[in-house]
């Protein structure tokens, strides 16, 4: 992979050209095409979507709709019906959380997360289970960041069909653990659970066939798979969506409305009320094909190449400790050096133009198991080399140095 | 490149951070007050004994980063034995100092080191933690 040419196709490196931008588990940057689109969109289609009767609303509604029908291919989703745009990974779980748990979830039940989840994929679930006297139960990790499938069962199985629903990342946004995903979903299928995977981390760079997985709902954000904040997508199994209730209510989502009682529109009408981010939609069906033509597997080989290196290369600094261990990771290393704390090395990294997030990750009930108050975390994609790898762990060092001066002495 | 660091990270305030001052856990003090950043999670206590109109001990414990453990450790130095109607004021300076970087020449040198925080808008915060905590503590009085 010609990653220094890739670099050329990002405005922000051109700009920018001595960032190494190792942040991309928050967001990755956002290359040409993506830019151009959402600027083709305003400066050649712009108008309000399903509204117009003129040629000019047609042609924006066609352009989010063929985004729509792009991301059904994607996932291989059986129907675009199914694909829903919502503003980002964090909206799509509470639309499940409130749409689909909320009205399941009763008294004594019980929704299933585990120990190694975003707030996003946990604050949400948190709360339907508090108002409806539900229980709210945590699949145990080990201290490398595994996930215990054993103790998973176990829970599915001795709560004997109380557990409606089960709310997983694919990959983990603090640990870089990649969860066996598909032997999830088997396990809960086999104890009538739905289960919502939390794609946020994996969707750049895993190939996502939400068929062969028979998952029921899963979601992503597009701004960490290079295209535009405020763009996100929901996909469901046809047959909860249907039967799911709106929660958000407005312009767009019905069929007939009277002061009395409103009927609403079908999937995914129902789930999008008022003017949805359509220039970002459509800079979302740019970042699509430009996942596309590099092809995930190409973007993934290269992210384990980094992560390879990096782990080699900070696993020999004397005081490193790298926070999750398991075998199989994705381009996310979580470290901390010595007594140094987070954000003092991130702040001496950033005057080295280094980009990387220091602290909890949104994640603090797993950052309290690990015992650790946070870490310091690089994260890799398509754009990032092993020079730039080699500048983390050149400043690692000095930074050492330079707060460890005084102990030296 | 470093320079700017150095200004950060002066001696000063990494002495503080390697030994602290006050730093005790007395969770019989009369006030536990909790000076919390939830966007990092950096997390003090500081134990303050009042004697009438006055501080009569006041320590801290908990974790943090350098900035944020070294400007407790030298409010800490600052605050004992203090009468309690100055530290609105003495709070006040050292806050705006953090804020707009400008010098009102605090009486304690040490103070003044934090005034570089201004130059990192992402570490103010730190700087200004546990001041900010005992300051609306003071309020809500
Ligand atoms: C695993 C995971 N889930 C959910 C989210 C939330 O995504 P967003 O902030 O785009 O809604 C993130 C983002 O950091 C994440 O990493």
């Amino acid at each position: 992979m010609h990653t220094a040419s890739l670099r050329h196709d990002f405005p922000l490196f051109r700009h920018r050209p001595e960032l190494a931008y190792l942040d991309n588990a928050s967001t990755t940057q956002k290359p040409t095409a993506v830019v151009d689109a959402e600027r083709f969109f305003y400066e050649h289609l712009n108008a309000n979507v399903h509204r117009g009767a003129y040629g000019l609303a047609e042609k924006a509604t066609a352009a989010c709709e063929a985004v729509r029908e792009k991301t059904r291919a994607f996932l291989n989703a059986p129907s675009a019906r199914q694909i829903i745009f919502t503003s980002g990974t964090t909206a799509s779980i509470n639309l499940v959380a409130q749409s689909f748990a909320a009205e399941r979830v009763k008294e004594g039940d019980a929704i299933l997360v585990t120990a190694m989840e975003h707030h996003a994929n946990l604050i949400p679930w948190q709360q339907v289970c508090l108002k409806n006297k539900a229980r709210l139960l945590v699949a145990p990790i080990s201290h490398e960041g595994v996930l215990d499938m054993t103790a998973f069962e176990k829970i599915l199985r001795s709560e004997s069909g109380k557990v409606k629903a089960v709310a997983i990342s694919h990959v983990s946004n603090v640990l870089g653990t990649v969860n066996p995903i598909s032997d999830v979903l088997a396990l809960a299928r086999k104890y009538s659970a739905v289960v919502l995977v939390d794609a946020a981390q994996s969707i750049a760079t895993h190939s996502l066939d939400v068929q062969a997985l028979d998952a029921d709902f899963l979601v992503f954000s597009g701004h960490k798979m290079f295209g535009p904040t405020g763009t996100g997508i929901l996909y469901g199994k046809e047959k909860w969506l249907d039967s799911m209730s709106p929660t958000v209510f407005g312009g767009g989502m019905i069929r007939d409305v009277a002061y009395e009682k409103t009927t609403f529109a079908s999937t995914p009408q129902k789930f999008e009320a008022g003017t949805p981010n359509m220039a970002g939609i459509v800079g979302l069906g740019a970042a699509l094909d430009w996942i596309e033509n590099i092809e995930r597997e190409n973007i993934e080989r290269h992210v384990q190449t980094l992560l390879a290196h990096a782990t080699a290369r900070l696993q020999s600094v004397p005081g490193l400790r790298i926070i999750g261990q398991a075998p199989k990771k994705s381009g996310i290393i979580s470290f901390l050096l010595g007594d140094i704390h987070p954000h003092d090395l991130a702040t001496f990294l950033d005057q080295r133009s280094i980009c990387v997030r220091a602290g909890h990750h949104c994640a603090q009930p797993l950052m309290d198991f690990l015992e650790i108050p946070g870490t310091v975390r690089a994260s890799f994609s398509i754009y990032n080399s092993k020079e730039e790898i080699d500048r983390l762990v050149a400043a690692i060092e000095d930074a050492q140095v330079f707060f460890g001066r005084l102990a030296i002495k | 490149m470093e320079d700017n660091l150095s200004l950060l990270y002066q001696d000063v305030i990494l002495e503080h951070n390697r030994a602290p001052l006050f730093y005790e856990k007395r969770p019989d003090a009369q006030c536990v007050i909790e000076a919390y950043n939830p966007l990092c999670g950096d997390k003090f206590k500081l134990y303050i004994d009042i004697d009438g109109e006055n501080i009569a001990a006041a320590t801290f414990h908990g974790y943090g980063c350098a900035v944020s453990k070294a400007s407790t450790s030298v409010l800490m130095r600052n605050i004992q034995g203090r009468a309690l109607k100055q530290l609105p004021s003495l709070m006040d300076g050292f806050l705006k100092m953090v804020e707009n970087g400008t010098e009102d020449q605090p009486a304690d040198p040490e103070m003044a080191t934090f005034l570089m925080a201004h130059r990192f808008p992402s570490r103010k915060k730190c700087a200004a933690l546990s001041w900010q905590a005992l300051k609306d503590w003071m309020t809500d009085r």
